[in-house]
């Protein structure tokens, strides 16, 4: 069955529809919820909590969008009012954009392992490099470059301007890819 | 007036700005341009990519169990 008809039954009641959709999008919606908050149990509340909203506002939803971007929507936000909750951490700021660019280390960057997705080592450095970004900063890094979302639906998701959108994403960009630098030349 | 060089940070940067974008406007040929002869930006240039490629490719799986709490707390239970 099409997505428009399934999402047309479950907004009229059909419970196996419902569940049709939830099946579908539950991975995509753990793994970002994990992606931001980079801990499982945070990301299976966030989780239960999307779906939650999704089923209570589906009546709502007018196919103007595609329904990954309205669900990208509401589990972002879930996920920025959790980090908002959890504010026990100080962030990287960005007010002088050259330190993003001084190279005082080099790595190797043919030995990361970065094929290797069971590499815990590297992991580690991934979950520390990204959780000194401000969740709003991961937010648009995750949905333009792991999830692969376009800089409008960013925008649209993120409620930010395009111009907004590319200036995060260019300095989560230079951090990260800074972070895992001096992390793999020490 | 003699139109200054690109230096090195203006291409990290436009790396970092651009990639993933089609553009074709003038700095965006010099930077590839830029690219084409010099190693150290090449390398910063698969780096940032290396960087994205390392966040795509760490993915968790929903447990069982938290796909059946799910299920049951929607009333969407099999």
């Amino acid at each position: 069955m099409e997505e428009k008809q399934l999402i047309e039954k479950a907004q009229s009641g059909d419970k196996q529809a419902l569940a049709e959709l939830v099946k579908k999008y539950e991975q995509t919606i753990y793994n970002f919820a994990f992606k931001i908050c980079r801990d499982k149990n945070y990301a299976e509340h966030i989780m239960q909590e999307t779906f939650y909203s999704m089923v209570k506002s589906l009546h709502q939803f007018d196919h103007n969008s595609k329904l990954s971007t309205w669900l990208y929507r509401i589990v972002a936000n879930h996920c920025l009012m959790m980090a908002r909750k959890a504010k026990s951490r100080s962030f990287v700021s960005f007010d002088d954009d050259e330190n993003l660019f001084e190279e005082k280390y080099a790595a190797d960057w043919s030995s990361i392992p970065y094929r290797d997705t069971e590499n815990e080592e590297l992991k580690k450095i991934l979950d520390s490099a990204i959780q000194n970004l401000s969740p709003d900063y991961r937010m648009v890094f995750l949905l333009r470059d792991v999830e692969g979302l376009s800089t409008e639906e960013t925008a649209q998701v993120t409620e930010l301007s395009i111009p907004a959108v590319k200036s995060r994403l260019h300095r989560a960009r230079a951090f990260l890819r800074k972070e895992i630098n001096e992390a793999f030349s020490r | 007036m003699k139109k200054e060089k690109i230096t090195c940070k203006e291409v990290m940067k436009h790396v970092c700005e651009s990639l993933g974008e089609q553009l074709n406007d003038e700095k965006c040929l010099e930077i590839r341009s830029h690219l084409e002869s010099c190693p150290h930006c090449t390398e910063y240039f698969k780096s940032v990519e290396i960087t994205i490629e390392c966040y795509r490719k760490y993915n968790v799986e929903v447990p069982q169990e938290a796909h059946g709490r799910l299920m049951k707390m929607l009333g969407l239970e099999e």
